[in-house]
């Protein structure tokens, strides 16, 4: 059943984030299948289906966890080219980041983020932080169109 | 125009048109004859001609000068051959003629285009001095002019000499101002007639043609204003069918109006002799008697000679006082430029030395006007006026480094309100970018005017125009309004200080701007270190404290309680290192971030904070005291952030106390509003009270009391954002109170407090 779910997309080049975000996303609970990369290109071969994942399944995941800071093509690019994208465009973006900077801060919001999350220095708090974005857009959130129904 | 302008320029207009070289008579000391020149053939002979040849005039007109003189007719045809003679009378012979009882006549010659013009003057009475008595007191002149210093003295000279020489009651130095408007400025005399000393004269009393004349021929004599003309005849010579010439004649009748105007200054004679200076004009020296007088032609020649000796001596002595002032105008603002360089500003240089400012172009006041701000020294306009003056100058002379006038109500009416102190004004533009200005300011010329004598009894009968009282009205309206002059030197070295002031002005600019740029480069470099501080200090903070918590979580059982205790400190730092972080984040945002001027409640917004702050203080017994909370303009956030800060450490440290009293309030101090929070907490030692509002400053231990030291620092940079001032007192154990103030328009005073913010400065009132 949890393969009908949209998967989480988390893009984090940190590997101690990526560990404590992974931790914390499986203290939530979800069902859903949390899938890793480790860069924007990555994730945008993974969203275009290109290169390696050229043949992945068709679908969009539920919500896009997606760091600010990431080698090669940074988080607010992929952020640009998902919100230019029509089939993309409705996928709930997640920005996770340190920065408390407001230029990203607009810059994010000019983008369309959905939601932007500076990541607590508290594990405590970081993990409510991350459970709650979890539940918010990959159970509680109406699908967008595109994506499907969740059925438990 | 107003009526008495109108009769001016009417009167002007008639005056110089009167065609004065060609008046067709002479006057009756004596008679003329014009011939041909060089056959000598009489052409032109005044009327009493007849009596003192014995013979008709029509055979006089028409005869060869032979027929008249006989035996001297060689001596006066070789005479008249004399090229000196062109335009310049000189005495030729005494002759006596065969109709007249006086036993000597002077022959006095000068040639005029193909005319040769002789005129014969009668002698003068043995009493009056002669030459050989005229040549000592010549000498002695030239003696004592020499080692006279100022012009004044020198004025004061030639007018005793000249007295002396001629023996006239009284003895006037006539000067031009460069209007042609008249001044006497020396004066020597006996008690026949009254003083004139200081008079002034319009330029309409002596116009442009008689100037012109004066300038050609140096010297006018009317022995007896009572005279009848002689005319000349034929009026028209009848070759040429012109009128005769009679620029350079000694004898020439003068215009009915100044023999009008003589006799009703009650003189009987005068003479005039010009001042030349450069080949111009410089002024008159004026012989008057108060009854008929003669003078030779000798003493006449002699006082010429003393005249053009003492113009020379003037454009010496003018020369010299002109390099004087120079000198002293340029040590006066020598002076003023070290003033400024001793001083923080310019302005402070320049104002605190005001007798050096105004002496500087010799004004009677002075106004600065640099960016926002003015300052007024001596007698000047009003600052509005002189702002309005500035704008003035910005729109229609933005042009001009230095703007002179000596009428500037001419050119611009507002300035007829403040006739009395800026008549006169020189402007130096100092900057190319806002209006601003040095201006030098002197009175209406009327208000200046001192006097010697006292010309403006009216000695004259009444209901006479042409009188020097009338000339003293119609001076006055000429120069209404208007100022003394400024001199070439007074405008060059208003010129010369304005360049050194827009040199220190620019040097001031480019350094500031250099400043700025340094400034700003180096807030991006902060900024950029605020970022990687944001990003990099606080990940691995994060990291540190995520799997600390995590070995907590999923290893604690294998850990002894002294490892589990470490494990804690551990956590606690690394999130206390991200709390430092982010307060620091926090600081800098509220440095950099714009400010949206808003009016806030801040009673409402008290109680709002009250309210947020009552969920984490629900089990202590805290008294508030609220006083007055007006409405404010300030940026609503940040007032929130103010009040956040200092109720949340109000409440803090009073956590000792049972009963918690915190007290907020304000009162109206000079244009702002003071607030104040008070509590009966542990206080503070007052000799700390400085470094309260500094960045991570404590003055508690932190078992005591927590927190990163961020929030008063916090505080003051908002407080100081808004223009206002922050400042603390207390005791220890006995509470604290915190103030800050908020001026009525924070927006101007946050312009001003940026402007001159140079980090954190301590401020108790």
């Amino acid at each position: 059943m949890s393969d009908l779910l949209k998967p989480i997309l988390l893009v984090e080049d940190n590997p101690k984030d990526l560990e404590l975000t992974l931790v914390a996303l499986e203290k939530t609970q979800l069902a859903n299948q949390v899938i890793t990369l480790r860069d924007g290109a990555e994730a945008l071969d993974y969203l275009f289906r290109r290169g390696q994942y050229a043949t992945r399944a068709e679908g969009n995941p539920a919500v896009i966890l997606l760091d600010l800071k990431l080698p090669k093509v940074d988080g607010l690019q992929v952020l640009e080219r998902i919100k230019e994208d029509a089939a993309l465009r409705s996928t709930p973006v997640v920005m996770l980041t340190s920065s408390r900077e407001e230029k990203d801060l607009i810059r994010s919001y000019n983008l369309g983020v959905n939601a932007y999350v500076v990541k607590p220095v508290g594990f405590g708090e970081f993990i409510e932080a991350i459970s709650d974005l979890g539940i918010f857009w990959a159970v509680l959130n109406e699908p967008p169109p595109g994506s499907m129904r969740p059925r438990r | 125009m107003t009526p008495v302008r109108d009769a001016i320029a009417a009167a002007l207009n008639q005056c110089e048109r009167e065609p004065i070289h060609i008046p067709g008579s002479i006057q009756p000391h004596g008679a003329l004859l014009a011939c041909r020149h060089p056959d000598l053939i009489i052409e032109h002979a005044s009327v009493n001609a007849a009596d003192y040849f014995m013979m008709p005039l029509n055979r006089i007109l028409g005869a060869r000068l032979e027929d008249l003189f006989r035996s001297d007719a060689g001596h006066i045809r070789l005479a008249l051959n004399n090229e000196q003679l062109d335009a310049k009378p000189a005495w030729l012979m005494s002759i006596a003629l065969p109709g007249s009882s006086s036993p000597a006549w002077q022959m006095i010659a000068h040639r005029r285009e193909d005319l040769a013009i002789i005129e014969l003057e009668q002698a003068v009475d043995a009493a009056n001095v002669g030459f050989s008595s005229v040549y000592p007191l010549v000498t002695r002149f030239m003696s004592d002019l020499a080692p006279a210093r100022s012009i004044d003295e020198l004025n004061s000279i030639a007018a005793r000499e000249i007295r002396q020489i001629t023996g006239f009651d009284r003895v006037l130095i006539y000067r031009f101002d460069s209007d042609w408007h008249g001044s006497v400025v020396a004066e020597d005399r006996n008690e026949e007639l009254p003083s004139y000393l200081d008079l002034r004269f319009p330029a309409s009393d002596i116009p442009a043609q008689a100037r012109e004349m004066y300038r050609r021929n140096r010297l006018r004599l009317i022995p007896d204003a009572a005279y009848s003309p002689v005319p000349i005849t034929p009026e028209l010579n009848p070759r040429t069918g012109q009128p005769l010439d009679l620029t350079y004649s000694v004898l020439r009748s003068v215009s009915p109006v100044h023999v009008r105007y003589m006799k009703n200054m009650g003189t009987g004679a005068s003479m005039s002799i010009s001042i030349l200076r450069d080949g111009q004009l410089w002024g008159l020296v004026s012989c008057h008697n108060k009854t008929p007088r003669r003078v030779s032609f000798e003493v006449r020649n002699a006082c010429d000679i003393i005249a053009q000796a003492f113009s020379a001596q003037i454009a010496a002595g003018e020369h010299r006082a002109d390099a004087e002032t120079r000198i002293r105008l340029k040590s006066t603002e020598s002076r003023l430029l070290r003033h400024m360089a001793e001083q923080d500003t310019f302005l402070d240089g320049l104002t605190k030395n005001q007798e050096d400012l105004l002496a500087c172009t010799g004004a009677d006041g002075a106004a600065i006007l640099f960016e926002s701000e003015c300052r007024l020294v001596g007698m000047t306009p009003s600052e509005p006026q002189v702002r309005e003056l500035a704008a003035w100058l910005d729109r229609e002379h933005a042009d001009a480094g230095v703007f002179q006038s000596e009428c500037l109500s001419e050119i611009y009416p507002a300035a007829l309100e403040f006739a009395a102190s800026g008549s006169g004004v020189i402007a130096a533009s100092i900057s190319s970018l806002h209006d601003s200005y040095i201006m030098w300011f002197r009175p209406e010329v009327l208000m200046t005017v001192k006097w010697g004598g006292d010309p403006r009894k009216p000695t004259e009968p009444d209901g006479q125009v042409l009188n020097p009282r009338n000339s003293f009205e119609i001076w006055k309206q000429t120069v209404r309004l208007h100022s003394r002059p400024w001199s070439a030197a007074e405008i060059d070295s208003a010129r010369d200080l304005r360049e050194a002031i827009v040199r220190i002005v620019l040097r001031t600019a480019e350094e500031t701007a250099q400043l700025s740029g340094e400034l700003a480069r180096s807030n991006q470099e902060l900024e950029a270190f605020s970022y990687s501080v944001s990003h990099d200090l606080r990940a691995p903070f994060r990291h540190i404290a995520g799997f600390a918590e995590l070995l907590r979580e999923r290893e604690s059982d294998r850990l002894s309680e002294t490892g589990k205790r470490y494990l804690g400190t551990i956590i606690e730092s690394a999130q206390f290192a991200g709390r430092l972080v982010d307060n620091l984040l926090s600081f800098s945002q509220i440095g950099r971030a714009s400010l949206q001027f808003s009016p806030v409640n801040t009673a409402t917004l008290v109680a709002e904070i009250r309210s947020q702050l009552a969920l984490d203080s629900a089990d202590r017994d805290i008294e508030w005291r609220i006083g007055d909370l007006p409405s404010v303009r300030a940026d609503l956030f940040m007032l929130r952030l103010v009040f956040q800060n200092l109720l949340s450490n109000a409440i803090k440290y009073t956590r000792p106390r049972e009963k918690a009293v915190i007290e907020i309030g304000s009162e109206r101090g000079d244009r702002e509003t003071i607030f104040h929070v008070r509590d009966n907490g542990v206080g503070f030692d007052i000799q700390y009270a400085s470094k309260l509002f500094g960045i991570f400053q404590r003055l508690h231990r932190m078992e005591d009391f927590e927190g990163t030291g961020i929030g008063l620092a916090n505080v003051r940079r908002i407080v100081t954002r808004h223009g206002g001032r922050t400042w603390a007192e207390g005791e220890v154990n006995r509470g604290a109170a915190f103030y800050f103030t908020l001026p009525d328009s924070p927006e101007a005073a946050a312009r001003e407090s940026r402007a001159r913010e140079k980090g954190p400065v301590e401020q108790i009132p």
